[in-house]
This record gives C-alpha cells, structure tokens and sequence, in this order.
C-alpha cells in the first residue's frame, strides 16, 4: 500500500526569510525521488515541511488523498531518518524500533515481535538489547532505518541518512536502502547533497537552488540533458558559450560565437531554445583534433587524466576546456580545431 | 620534569589548602564527637534526646518539602524559559539569577517584611476584610519552607534549563514523526532524559535547605530549631562544643550520604548521561 | 515544535512575579518615612541610605566584606587555576577522585565548615581572626574557581600551548600568553561568581567574625535583631545594586546564559 506525494505551490518562511519558493513536486507512488544541491538550498526545509515541522505559508501537500498541509507532524504517518539517526539515548534497540508502533497502542509482546523482525531484516537482531550509545554509525543508521519501516508508512523520507558515514560504507548502505525501499513499493523522498548518491540510486533527481527545483528528471537526462546554466554547471560541463543562430546552412543551423567563430550544429542532434542561446559542452565533448570543422584554439596547458589530455585552450570565445585523445598528445601552442560530439553537448537557454 | 609531577605541583597548593584547612579541622570536629561514655555515646545522647531527634526530624522534613516545591516549580518554569524564543530567553534567565546572587539575608528579610504582623500579607487581608486581626505567620515552619522554597527555585530553574537545552530537538522531531503525541513526547522522551538533571537539581537544593542557617534563624527562631541554628546555639550560646561538634557530624553524613546516593542514581537511570 | 500551552506560560509568569516580588517590597520599604518596615512605602525619604554611613558597623564591615572578597577570591583563583590547568591537561597522569577532592568545600556543610575552622584554627591554633576568615572565605569559593576555569580548560585546544612551546616560549611564558589569554571569560566568570559567594556569605563568616572583625551580612542579621528598621532594606538594596553592577559587566563581556551550566 503506497501512495503519491504531491506539493503544490508551496512558499515557505523563516521568520521574514524566504526559504522556498513557488515549489511544486510530484513524486508517483513507489518512485524514489531525490532532493539535490549545496547547502542552504532547501532541500532539508521542503522535508521539514512535508514531515510537519514546519508550516507553508502558501500551498498544499498531498499523500494519496490525504490533505497534510495543516495536519499535526504527529498524525502524517511519515517514516523519517534523521542526518544524526536520532536513536533514544535512554532506550535499547529494540524500545528505539518499536516506539512508533508504541504510540499506535500494539500490545508489549506484538510490538517486540515486529520490532525484533525489522531488526532482523536490517541484520541487527542480535543488537536487539544495546543502547544506542555502544553502536557504530552504520550500526545506528540501520536502527533508525528500521525504526522509520516497522511502523509501514507509506511515505519514507531521508534526510542527508548517509553524511556522517565514512566513503565505503555510504556506497554499501545507499544501495541498501534503496534495496528496502524496492522491495517495500515505498514512495520515497530523499535529500542529499552528493551527487553521486543521488544518481546513483534515484528514479528521478530535483536539483535544488535557492528555494527553487530547477530541473527535475531522471538522472540520465539531468547528466546529459541539462534545462539551464546552473544544473548544466552542477552536473559538470565545463564549458558554457553564448551564442547566435545566423542562418540555416543545409539541415543544420550555422551559430556564431563571441569572437567570430561558427559551428554548424545539425537539426537532428540539436533543437534551438531561441535565436541567442547558451552552447554547454563538457570537455569529453570537444574533441581536440589537428584540422576538421569546430573551433578554432590555441592549446594551452596539457594535463593527464588516465583516459585522455587534458587541454586548457584559448579560443576567440575565452577559454576552453577541451580533452584530446591519448594516441596524439599535443605540445601547447599547437594550433587546433575543437570538435563538438552530440551526444557530450547541449543547447541551453539564455538567462 | 615529568607530566606526573608536574601535574602533582600545580594541584599542590589547592589539594593542600583543602587538606589542611579542610580535611583536619573537620576531621577534628569528628574526633571529638566520639569518646566520653563509650565511642557513640554522643550519638547515643543525640538521637536519645527527644528534642534533639524533633530537630532532626524537623529539618529533614522542611528539606524535603522545599526540595518537593523547588523541583515542581522549577520544572515548570525551566520548561517554559527552556522553549522560550531568543530575547525573552534572556530575560528570563536574568530574572532567574539575580535573586540567586543577592545573597540570602536579604531575601530571608523580604519575608520578615512581608509575614510579619504589620506586613503586606497581614495588610492585605485585614484590608478585604478576611480577618480581623493580625496573624501569626512568622516564627512557623510554614514560614520557614515558604522563604526556603523562594531562596531555592532560581537554583532549581537554572539547572533544570540547563538540562532541557542539553536535550537534542532531532529527538522530539523522530518522536513526533514516529506519531509521539505532544505528551507522549514529554512523558517518554523529555521527563526520562531530564531525570538525571532532576536528580542533581533536587541534591543541590535539599543539601542547601538541610544545612541552611540564615533564613530558619530569621523566619523560625527558636521554636523552628533547625540543624543549622541548632548547631550554632550549642557553639555560641551554650559553649556545649561537643554537642555542637555531633550536630555537625550528622549534618556532614547527611549530605555526604544524599550526594552519593544521587550519583549512583542518575548513573543507572540513564546509561546515556555523561 | 516551539509552543507552550498557555496555562504553563501564566504559571510561569506568576513564578516570576513570585521571584521578583519580595525584592521590589524591600526596594519600596528601604524609602518609606518610618521607622519601622512597611510596604507599600508611607511617605518618601533617602535618610535611610544615609543612616547606612552614619552607623559606623556599617561602613566598617562593608570595608571587611570587600577586602575579603577580595583577597579570598584572589587567593583561591591562583590555587585553582593550577589545579584547574593540572586536572585538564594531565588528566591521564593524575587519580580521578582528585577532581572531587576540590569540591569538598561545597560538599561539606558551609557551617560545618566554618564552625571546625573557629575550633581548630582560630581557637586551637590562635590564628587571627581576620586570617581565619580569609581561610574560611577561599576555601569557601574555590570549587567555583576550579570547575568554572575547569569548564573553560575543556574546550581549549592545547596543541596550541604546543606549537608555542615549539616556537621557543618557555613552559610559563607558553601559559601566560596562550593559554591564559584564551581561558579569560572562565576566569573572570569564576571571579565574578566566587566574589558574589563570598560577598553574601553568613554560614561561614557566623563563626568567624568577633569583636571588631565583621562582615556585611552578619552586622545586617544582628542589626535586624536590635533596630527593625528600614535601614535594612537600604542596605538590602545597596547589596542588591553591588549585585546588578556585577552582572551588568557580565552582560556586557560574557553574555549572562553562561550560566546555566
């Protein structure tokens, strides 16, 4: 039994701050969403609200049928995992998992039974009767998990779960949790501000900025498709151009570039935003080449990555960041031609 | 030199000027109060005595009512100040403190002033008309707990805020989320993590009212004896420095005793405390 | 998750005004034009601050009380701040009951203490009064000195007393300037606390105080004994003014909620 959640126009205050702005978000019913950006974003407060600790100033917040926006954090049957996991200092593993099912009135021997069954599946039953104090942070982290699943919510929310964890362990737990919220159907909300993390186990990812989604979409189309400058930026392309459709040359579109230089960009790979427009490229996506038709440069510093050089250039545009294949390594002050690949390359709308 | 040793000498002058200055004249005052008739005869005279076991019992019983009052109180108010937005936190803890540092013969005199026979209680209620003549307020053990409990909550509030802040609000969040109704969160989650607090606040106070001279002296005389007037009458008046030197020795037990008793306590009601 | 239910609240506010109360009646009494103590005031007068200077106890065990604080302040500062040093820094080398050893003073009964000190090192050993009251009074303050500095010692990072021994201070000179410069809001918050105690202190300075040695608080208990009057409260609320004074300049370097440790 799970359900959608679905935030609507949502504003959200501090005091006289603006915190969120004009936020909308539907996540379906078993899709595991994720919240992404830097600090300070939002991301945290949009949980908070949803959770219930903090109320919309405008909007409204719907799981399944139900109308959270003015209900009591208490009553949103919400499982939540804390940054700091959040386990009772003063009561066992076992009490820690079975508080919520307390709080639903389930009788002392039913609640141990179910409280020590999560704690199985989490491969914790033989913690059942420590304090939170003796655990390890992976330790606890399960605890907390099975603290939010054994009460059966329908909504599962995370909260940066994984950050005071150390590197193996953060790549281990994330594929866990994702495992668990899987094979529960659980629609799941999940904050976070490591890209990787993100990607790597979500059905679709919003990147945050400033109280705003600025793109929301599944992370193949976020890595490659950008919607504008600033996920383009988050999610590494390295070079961003500015320039100006001129005319039509064939079934391409000729666009000329600060500085004079053109490149003819084919309709099949490429759809114009409008007649001025930002040209992202990732570096992997201009290939550094002797002669062909791209953009003219002057190679600069060259640096080693493993799989290809690395060329800074210097072209009439500014500069660029350009890699080159390791059969023809390059001296600086080469004379080049930059090479656009498609598929590393795309069309962003100017701001 | 060694980290041991000099270790040893910057602790010496403070070690030394407890040891000598406290540890033997108290020492001292416990020696004496064995020996005469037997080791324990003193003991066996005080706890004979009828009126001396009354003093005890009185005392004890003062203590314990303050520490009671102090601690409902304080709670309550530690609980509002606790949860109380930024600037007003301020004041109100200022409004805590101060009475705390203005010493305790002024505040004990506040109640000479306002008990007495022509003070504002009295004024107040011949005035409306609900006796007609003055009442003996003063010199009761009502008296007594009443300047007792308003020297001691400021105490009692400020540790008790102390111990309330100290508490992570991530938990009463995963309480709420885990469907924690506002009591359950307090009942199961706040009072338990406070209780060590509790416990400390509680030793301070009781420990303070048991062994206080000012405010019985001031507000009981003579027919509140207490320990600590007590103490000094058999010292000061009656030069009985022996049965002065037993009343201190019990007075030191108490307290010790209560002190110790507490840190086991709170040590194994809450694993989690430091 | 901030709200507070609105009877906890007036509770609250009554426990203030219960607080607060009994101060401003004696701030009121200390003017009223008779003699003897009444609140509300009847009639305005100053003359009972004046009396405070007129009665030469006054002005003379104020003298004591100051130069007391004082001396028994400083005195228990330069032995704890050591102790306080050695307990943090060589917590390893040194036994851990040696931190409960300096809390003695305020484990053992105050009048306890002070009535042994009369018995063994006033009478016994026919040291003088003053003295014995300055032993009493450090004796009396050094816990705060010790835990406070102690609490400040903590949080402070001693690599730091390392990288200047490193850069050629000696021991002391290292403390002095490194360590001592950063432990400052703990030791002015010990001296403040310890000088309020000792200012204030009667069940220690009870024993100790005879002819011609007094503190403030004792000559005030045994004036209240003889003259009931307003001067009392004038002298009340001139303690009470030293007391604001005092925690104006803790406002002012520290910020007060230092002190719900």
């Amino acid at each position: 039994m799970t359900v959608s959640l679905t935030l609507e126009n949502i504003d959200a205050h501090y005091g006289a701050t603006q915190v969120l702005e004009d936020l909308s978000l539907h996540v379906a019913e078993g899709e595991l969403v994720s919240l992404l950006g830097a600090s300070g974003c939002g991301k945290t407060t949009t949980l908070r609200l949803v959770a219930g600790f903090l109320r919309a100033t405008r909007g409204s917040i719907r799981l399944g049928a139900q109308d959270l926006t003015r209900l009591p954090a208490h009553k949103r049957n919400i499982g939540l995992v804390f940054q700091n996991y959040a386990l009772f200092p003063h009561l066992s593993v076992r009490d820690n998992v079975a508080f919520g099912l307390k709080q639903r009135g389930v009788g002392g021997a039913a609640r141990r039974r179910q409280a020590d069954e999560m704690l199985a599946r989490v491969g914790l039953d033989h913690l059942a009767e420590r304090m939170p104090g003796a655990l390890s942070g992976g330790q606890k982290q399960r605890v907390a998990l099975a603290r939010a699943l054994v009460i059966d919510p329908p909504l599962l929310m995370f909260d940066e779960p994984l950050s005071n964890l150390d590197a193996k362990l953060r790549v281990d737990m994330r594929v866990e949790i994702r495992r668990l919220q899987r094979v529960g159907g659980r629609t799941a909300l999940y904050v976070t501000h490591d890209q990787e993390e993100a990607f790597s186990i979500s059905d679709r990812v919003a990147i945050m900025h400033a109280g705003r989604i600025l793109q929301l979409d599944a992370p193949e189309r976020l890595y490659s498709r950008p919607a504008n400058r600033f996920v383009a930026d988050f999610v590494g392309f390295e070079n961003v151009l500015a320039m100006r459709a001129v005319v039509e040359a064939g079934d391409a579109v000729r666009a000329r570039m600060n500085g004079g230089a053109t490149l003819d960009l084919p309709k099949a790979d490429y759809t114009l935003p409008a007649r001025d427009f930002l040209f992202a490229a990732r570096a992997d996506g201009l290939t550094v080449a002797r002669q062909g038709h791209g953009i003219p440069a002057k190679l600069g510093l060259r640096t080693y990555l493993g799989r290809a050089y690395q060329y800074r250039c210097e072209t009439a545009a500014g500069e660029i960041v350009a890699n080159g294949p390791l059969s023809d390594p390059l001296e600086p002050g080469t004379q080049a031609v930059l090479i656009p690949q498609a598929d590393q390359c795309c069309l962003l709308p100017l701001e | 030199m060694t980290a041991r040793r000099l270790g040893w000498l910057l602790a010496a002058p403070a070690t030394l000027a407890v040891v000598l200055l406290l540890g033997v004249p108290v020492g001292d005052t416990f020696s004496t109060t064995f020996g005469g008739d037997g080791v324990f005869a003193q003991y066996q005279a005080f706890f004979g005595s009828r009126f001396r076991r009354a003093v005890l019992i009185r005392t004890t019983q003062i203590a314990l009512i303050t520490t009671i009052l102090s601690l409902l109180i304080g709670f309550v108010t530690a609980w509002v100040v606790s949860r109380a937005p930024g600037r007003w936190k301020s004041v109100l803890i200022i409004a805590a403190v101060f009475p705390l540092l203005t010493g305790v013969v002024v505040r004990s005199f506040a109640w000479l002033v306002i008990l007495g026979r022509e003070g504002i209680v009295n004024e107040t209620l011949l005035a409306v008309g609900l006796t007609s003549e003055p009442l003996t307020l003063l010199y009761t053990k009502g008296a007594v707990i009443v300047a007792m409990v308003y020297l001691f909550v400021p105490l009692m509030i400020l540790t008790i805020t102390g111990v309330l802040e100290g508490i992570d609000e991530d938990y009463f969040d995963a309480a709420a989320s885990l469907g924690a109704t506002p009591f359950a969160r307090f009942w199961q989650i706040v009072f338990p993590l406070a209780v060590p607090g509790l416990i400390v606040g509680a030793v301070l106070v009781f420990t303070g009212s048991f062994t206080s001279y000012a405010t019985p002296q001031l507000l009981g005389g003579e027919s509140q004896m207490m320990m600590g007037t007590f103490l000094y009458q058999r010292a000061m008046v009656t030069f009985d420095w022996v049965g002065a030197s037993t009343i201190a020795a019990i007075m030191t037990v108490v307290t010790v005793a209560i002190v110790w008793a507490m840190s086991r306590a709170a040590r194994r009601l809450n694993p989690a405390a430091t | 998750m901030r709200r507070v239910h609105p009877v906890l609240i007036g509770f609250a506010v009554l426990v203030f005004a219960f607080l607060v109360g009994p101060l401003v009646i004696i701030i009121g009494a200390s003017f009223s034009d008779t003699n003897f103590l009444t609140f509300p005031p009847r009639g305005l007068t100053t003359r009972w601050y004046e009396n405070i200077f007129a009665v030469s106890a006054f002005t003379r065990t104020m003298g004591t009380s100051f130069t007391l604080a004082l001396l028994g302040t400083v005195l228990s500062l330069a032995a704890g701040i050591p102790a306080a040093y050695a307990l943090n820094r060589y917590r390893v080398e040194l036994p851990a009951f040696l931190s409960t050893v300096f809390v003695l003073p305020i484990l053992v009964p105050e009048i306890v203490l002070g009535f042994s000190l009369m018995k063994t090192v006033t009478t016994g050993m026919g040291v003088p009064i003053f003295a014995s009251l300055v032993i009493g009074h450090a004796l009396l303050v050094l816990p705060y000195c010790v835990r406070v500095v102690s609490a400040s010692l903590a949080s402070f990072d001693f690599s730091i007393e390392e990288a200047a021994v490193s850069l050629g201070a000696p021991r002391w000179r290292a403390f002095v300037s490194v360590v001592l410069p950063n432990i400052r809001a703990g030791v002015i918050a010990a001296f403040i606390l310890a000088f309020i105690t000792s200012i204030n202190d009667v069940s220690i300075s009870l024993f100790l105080t005879g002819p011609g040695v007094s503190t403030l608080p004792i000559q005030l208990l045994a004036h209240m004994e003889q003259f009931f009057d307003p001067t009392i409260a004038s002298v009340s609320v001139l303690l009470m003014g030293v007391t604001v004074a005092v925690m104006a300049v803790v406002e002012w370097t520290l910020g007060l909620t230092f002190l719900t440790k």
